[in-house]
């Protein structure tokens, strides 16, 4: 019982010493900012971006940064992407659960409201990646939303047949393949006696549907990819759980 | 006086989720708070370089002033590594839980603790 108590106070005593430590260097921050005399937004170069995006052919700044100047990140960013998709895979997939899931009671609300979404939810999420060079959107966020509604069909219909339409072992090998497609792409310009990272493709009419050089291309790449690594995370949990 | 205001909202965001990380003994709360952390940060990045007069970077006629879109191309990797280091942490969570049927780090501390003392 002592050392319950004991136990007790020594957690509330480092709360207190957390609020403290946090508020401490939140004054130091505040201190900084003043001693630095933040006067306002620093006058910044719109106007290189916006030739960085008209050189590339893309109305939205963006995504010819990210795809553009910052490729090389932006090809790490799906490497961490993949990395943790994998790490996923290897501790819950590797884990033998033989106990049958059990789906949620089947109710008429659910299977309709996912027989009316899906189709729409899957057609948004190819809209934002298809104009992601365009319009505000771009293969991660349209992956997500179309994984999203994949994991509502989930939902209503269960992961078993979910995965008889798209089995792990196909899943697997597209994921890993568009990861290739990816880094293919991006050496491409290398045996073309191009400059490393840069666009191999014109840039096309800007504005147009088919414009932007190879930024549309890096857009659906990428957004299967997302679409595939977000339901392959989403059913390992759920297989892990059986909740759904 | 926008950027201000969004840098503030930041500060504070940023101080909730650092408190939550630190006080709470809830594993996933505390995963919570480290999302809390993460989009503070990127709310500070974006409202950093906002303008009053600025329109969202796509160049459509009729857009006179943009803001800057670096910080939002930059923000992005934040999102995806975020979503990504969430996923992973919340598989080690659930390790965590099957082992120790429990959430709470305390707990989960002095059973390790326990352990050691009976293997060593």
């Amino acid at each position: 019982m002592i050392r319950r108590e004991t136990i007790a106070s020594a957690s509330r005593s480092s709360a207190v010493l957390a609020v403290i430590a946090v508020l401490l260097v939140g004054l130091f921050c505040v201190v900084v900012i003043l001693e630095l005399g933040y006067s306002g937004p620093r006058p910044i170069d719109v106007d290189r971006w916006i030739r960085v995006a008209e050189e590339a052919g893309a109305t939205n700044v963006v995504s010819s940064i990210y795809l553009g100047a910052r490729l090389f990140d932006t090809i790490l960013e799906v490497l961490v992407f993949a990395v943790a998709t994998l790490g996923v895979r290897f501790y819950l997939g590797t884990r033998g659960y033989k106990e049958v899931v059990q789906s949620i009671p089947e109710s008429n609300v659910v299977r309709v409201g996912a027989a009316v979404l899906l189709p729409p939810v899957l057609l948004l999420g190819i809209y934002v990646v298809a104009y992601g060079h365009l319009s505000p959107g771009g293969g991660f966020a349209g992956g997500v939303i179309a994984a999203s509604g994949l994991l509502l069909a989930a939902i209503a219909l269960g992961t078993e047949r979910i995965n008889a339409r798209l089995r792990p072992a196909v899943l697997h090998g597209f994921e890993w393949g568009v990861l290739l497609a990816i880094l293919t792409l991006a050496t491409l310009p290398a045996p073309l006696s191009m400059p490393l990272l840069s666009d191999p493709l014109p840039s096309g009419r800007m504005g147009s549907l088919v414009s932007g050089g190879s930024i549309p291309l890096y857009n659906a790449m990428i957004g299967v990819k997302v679409f595939l690594s977000s339901w392959v995370i989403a059913k390992h949990f759920v297989d892990h759980r059986g909740e759904i | 006086m926008g950027a201000f205001h969004g840098v503030t909202i930041a500060i504070v965001l940023f101080g909730i989720g650092v408190l939550g990380l630190v006080i709470r003994k809830d594993l996933v709360i505390k995963l919570l708070a480290l999302g809390l952390t993460n989009s503070a940060t990127i709310l500070c990045l974006v409202s950093l370089d906002s303008r009053t007069p600025g329109a969202a970077p796509i160049l459509v006629p009729g857009v006179e002033a943009i803001v800057d879109p670096l910080p939002q191309a930059i923000v992005l990797s934040a999102i995806v590594i975020n979503f990504a280091i969430l996923a992973l942490a919340l598989v080690f969570v659930m390790l965590l839980v099957e082992r120790y049927h429990t959430t709470d780090s305390a707990r989960i501390e002095r059973e390790t603790n326990a352990e050691e003392e009976t293997w060593s």
